[in-house]
């Protein structure tokens, strides 16, 4: 229990720092950054919990996607600005960019090649569907207060 | 209302949708922070038609109505701009703003961004960080921050050049993946594919695809596309980067 705790704590601390590296580079103002850390921390450990009780990443990605799009829009109403200021730089730890660069990277070594091979091809299909649900699974989860909650009035 | 005063308010409402899609804001904000931005100034209402460069905006008031066009030239993502024109329109809402103030303000935005000295080690300490969560050990971690930072400053030092932003990207990445490529070169880390898959996630084009399918979601189709289809192309330019680099240093 305890070492599952640390792990939490572990990742979130992780997932912390590139939110607030990430939302430097947006140019965020700098008195948001702490809580552009906070949902990034928030979104990217709660996603590992989900992980640990081997959810699918796409899901456990949706519900962690729509957690950080809940917790951004109270900072927003709070400080009058966009949710998506808080909400992109913190959900940036889970962009699944590994899985992007392997299905180009696979690509272009299929291009490469004279014949197609079936392993390449595999690691093209798999890699991509992977990066196109997960990033689905991202954009909709944090559109989904604004779906369901906010259909007919603006959010601040 | 008179004529003139309809012009001078659809010149600052464009002008605010112009700044907000430079910028990055989503199509969807920019629509509704420029109706109500609108509205808040004696509009009837504010029609909107954004494509991928350019926007189109109709001011309708008194049965009178004005079009006009502008050209959208990207600047990167400035989210300081965003967050300032977004509170121009509320205090606008509430009364506190008149044309004039709307006219001042929106005059003396001015899109300022971190200095380098604090951009560069923060990125490399970020995918540094990502090496950790991808299980790295210290080495490749140390590795993935210098070669980020690198890599980084390229990228800031081709954007002051005015680079295309594909060639800059390419360049970057070709950087970043000669260096991080040490790992393999020299029997130091254990996990040099860690480092090598964590320093390029700096190039990754987070914001734009996300923008994309949130764009195409909430019905802003051919604007989701056009993003989406950038966002692709900016991959396509660091993997070219990286397979060059990967080539040269003979780990295919």
């Amino acid at each position: 229990m305890l070492s599952f705790l640390n792990l939490l704590l572990h990742d979130a601390f992780f997932s912390a720092i590139p939110a607030v590296g990430f939302a430097m580079v947006f140019n965020v103002p700098k008195r948001y950054l702490v809580y552009c850390a906070i949902a990034g921390a928030i979104g990217h450990s709660s996603r590992t919990l989900l992980l640990q009780f081997s959810m699918p990443i796409e899901w456990a990605t949706f519900v962690a996607a729509a957690l950080v799009g809940l917790i951004t829009i109270r900072f927003a109403k709070r400080h009058l600005a966009p949710p998506l200021m808080y909400a992109v730089a913190a959900i940036i730890p889970m962009v699944p960019g590994t899985y992007a660069f392997n299905t180009v990277i696979a690509l272009i070594q299929l291009t490469a090649q004279s014949q197609v091979s079936p392993e390449l091809t595999a690691q093209v299909i798999v890699n991509g569907l992977k990066t196109v649900f997960i990033l689905g699974a991202l954009a909709v989860g944090l559109a989904l207060p604004s779906l369901l909650y906010y259909r007919t009035r603006p959010i601040i | 209302m008179y004529a003139d005063s309809q012009n001078d308010i659809t010149r600052l409402v464009v002008r605010c949708a112009q700044l907000l899609l430079a910028y990055g804001a989503e199509s969807d904000l920019v629509e509704e922070i420029s109706q109500r931005l609108g509205k808040a100034l004696g509009l009837a209402s504010i029609e909107l038609s954004i494509s991928s460069n350019a926007l189109v905006l109709t001011s309708l008031v008194h049965g009178r109505c004005i079009t006009t066009t502008r050209r959208i030239r990207a600047h990167g993502i400035n989210m300081m701009v965003i967050c300032e024109l977004q509170r121009i329109c509320l205090l606008t809402e509430k009364g506190i703003y008149g044309a004039n103030e709307v006219r001042r303000r929106l005059a003396h935005i001015k899109p300022k961004s971190y200095p380098a000295i604090a951009v560069v080690p923060m990125i490399g300490l970020s995918c540094a960080s990502f090496c950790h969560l991808f299980d790295g050990d210290l080495i490749a971690c140390v590795i993935t921050f210098f070669a980020s930072a690198i890599g980084m400053m390229v990228r800031l030092f081709l954007a002051s050049r005015h680079f295309n932003l594909l060639v800059n990207f390419s360049l970057t990445a070709f950087v970043i993946t000669a260096f991080a490529q040490m790992g393999y070169l020299w029997p130091i880390t254990q996990t040099p594919q860690a480092a090598m898959a964590a320093s390029v996630l700096m190039l990754v084009p987070g914001f734009p695809l996300i923008n994309a399918i949130s764009d195409m979601v909430k019905g802003h189709m051919n604007v989701g596309i056009s993003r989406w289809g950038h966002a692709t192309l900016l991959t396509l330019a660091s993997v070219i980067g990286i397979t060059i680099a990967m080539q040269m240093g003979g780990i295919f």
